[in-house]
């Protein structure tokens, strides 16, 4: 992987280069890719058989495989396809192979196969990675990870995002129907914060080696904030997350599938009490819920939708197991203020990490 | 000078147009009529109710209710067969979500072409994606009928007069006539 050195140059024969290029014909070329509809409402990079050469040169894929697919509107994107989104959304070259390892974590997503990308709900891929690409790509995993500011964790998710639209031919007010959309839909990609976590990281609990580089994907609906600086003990912050992730707003049936980006020090405050990772999510996920009567209360009781009928103070989990797939938590953000985030999910996610290779 | 790659290129080289459209029955007595939901809250009841004034205007031979359960896939093989072997004509709907709307135009695309008459209800709040699933199928004049929108929250009373304002329309449709205007 010495493409970097290639692919861009050297500060100095960049300031020495920068005088013989022409600044309004880079905003012409960019006003360009909007006229054709190729870029997502934000400025992007026009890609050429050169800049993908050099992406390419960076994975030992065949440029040729799929990578993706979309069953119902028939459509496929390669490795080539890929890259050249990528170029387009501003990543490095050297960024490719965690583009596509997204795109093998997605190709096994049913909700992302399964009309996601359509969805009323307009869900962005949430890309978790581990491991020492993190570092090797500057990726951020503490202080402000989820953005803005990262050009790694910014570029790689919104390529996946270009290429939904180019590749697939998924665009907003055609096949795409978000109602209202997530805010920051193709920019939701930060590293784990494995230095500050007290537990092992999510991809050894997928089942990959300690340090191995991974990723994880899975389509989010949107996330709420866990402000909680004052706790005097660990059940109070566990009673906060508990109280957050039972809301009725996200739940479109019986369950509502959700994950939980949690602060290093309520993560620090938790194993402190003893517990491990699948303790909190054992605590979490077996006290979070409505009784009928709250969701009929809310126009969501179960009665009526389905065979089974249920008493009113019948207890419905707002999470229907506590495996890792059903209610993952990574450790993420800086140690500066112990906020964490809920987040909701579309679907169910898989429960897998796939190797950047 | 340097050419800009087109990330579009692939998929515009896609469908080309096909015919779309089921040599038509000239009534729907003794035939069979699919009726086939994809699992939308309240799809199968009024499809249902479509099915019950079909019943009582016609002389059908007998309502099949299939489900779709992965609404927003192409149909299964298994179901496919269950269908042509099943029924005449089919009802496909109701496209509700950005989704299954266009699922539901691919699915009725599909099936004509293997020679089955449909009539696909789409509501209205998904027409763009219905009529862009349409044209990808190489279809784009596609006639799928169109419902207000929402459903999901229906009364039973609600249902019924929803099966009763689009009978019309379906059985036109799944003749081959000219489908009259709908009342939403």
């Amino acid at each position: 992987m010495t493409g970097s050195v290639e692919a861009h140059e050297t500060d100095e024969r960049m300031d020495q280069r920068i005088e013989t290029l022409d600044p309004d014909a880079a905003r012409a070329v960019i006003e360009h890719l909007h006229a054709k509809g190729w870029t997502d409402g934000l400025p992007a990079v026009a890609a050429t058989e050169e800049s993908v050469e050099l992406f390419l040169a960076e994975s030992d894929r065949d440029p040729d495989d799929i990578v993706g697919r979309h069953p119902q509107l028939e459509r496929e994107v390669t490795v080539r396809d890929v890259a050249v989104n990528a170029v387009m959304a501003g990543c490095l070259p050297e960024h490719l192979p965690l583009v596509l390892a997204a795109w093998d974590a997605l190709s096994s997503e049913r909700a992302a196969l399964g009309g996601g990308w359509q969805s009323t709900s307009g869900p962005g891929p949430l890309l978790i990675v581990n491991g020492a690409i993190r570092e090797r790509l500057g990726l951020a995993s503490a202080g402000g990870a989820l953005g803005p500011g990262f050009r790694v964790n910014s570029s790689v998710p919104r390529a996946l995002g270009l290429t939904v639209r180019n590749g697939f031919g998924v665009r907003p007010g055609e096949l795409e129907q978000a109602t209202i959309g997530v805010p920051g839909r193709w920019n939701l990609c930060l590293g784990e914060n494995e230095e500050e976590s007290p537990w092992e990281p999510l991809s050894v609990e997928l089942g990959h080696a300690p340090g191995d580089d991974v990723v994880s994907a899975t389509l989010v609906r949107g996330f709420e904030l866990v402000d909680n600086r004052s706790f005097s003990s660990a059940e109070d912050v566990l009673g906060d997350l508990v109280d957050t992730v039972q809301r009725s707003g996200a739940l479109i049936g019986p369950h509502s599938p959700t994950g939980l980006l949690l602060n290093p020090e309520h993560a620090r405050l938790f194993a402190s009490a003893g517990m491990s990772k699948q303790d909190v999510r054992e605590w979490i996920t077996s006290r979070a819920g409505r009784t009928e009567r709250d969701l009929a209360a809310v126009g969501k009781g179960l009665n009526g939708r389905g065979d089974r009928e249920f008493e009113p103070d019948h207890f419905h989990r707002t999470i229907a197991g506590s495996s890792v797939a059903q209610f993952p938590i990574v450790v993420a953000g800086s140690s500066n203020a112990a906020m964490s985030l809920v987040f909701r999910v579309l679907g169910a996610w898989s429960g897998r990490g796939f190797p950047v290779r | 000078m340097v050419a800009i790659i087109d990330p579009t290129a692939r998929h515009q080289v896609g469908a080309s147009a096909a015919a779309a459209e089921a040599p038509r029955p000239t009534s729907l007595d003794g035939l069979r009529i699919g009726l086939l939901e994809n699992t939308k809250r309240n799809a199968d009841r009024i499809l249902a109710a479509i099915g019950e004034e079909l019943a009582a205007r016609n002389d059908v031979g007998s309502l099949v209710h299939l489900t779709k359960s992965v609404f927003a896939m192409p149909l299964p093989v298994d179901l496919v067969e269950e269908l042509i072997n099943e029924c005449d004509v089919v009802v496909v709907g109701v496209g509700d979500c950005g989704s299954c709307s266009a699922s539901a135009v691919a699915d009725g695309i599909a099936l004509e072409r293997m020679g089955i008459p449909t009539a696909v209800i789409c509501t209205e709040s998904f027409v763009a994606p219905s009529e862009a699933m349409a044209g990808l199928k190489g279809a784009p004049d596609f006639p799928f009928l169109r419902t207000a929108h929402p459903i999901s929250n229906l009364s039973d009373a609600g249902i019924d007069e929803r099966g009763r304002s689009l009978v019309a329309a379906v059985e036109a449709r799944l003749l081959g006539d000219r489908v009259p205007a709908l009342a939403s």
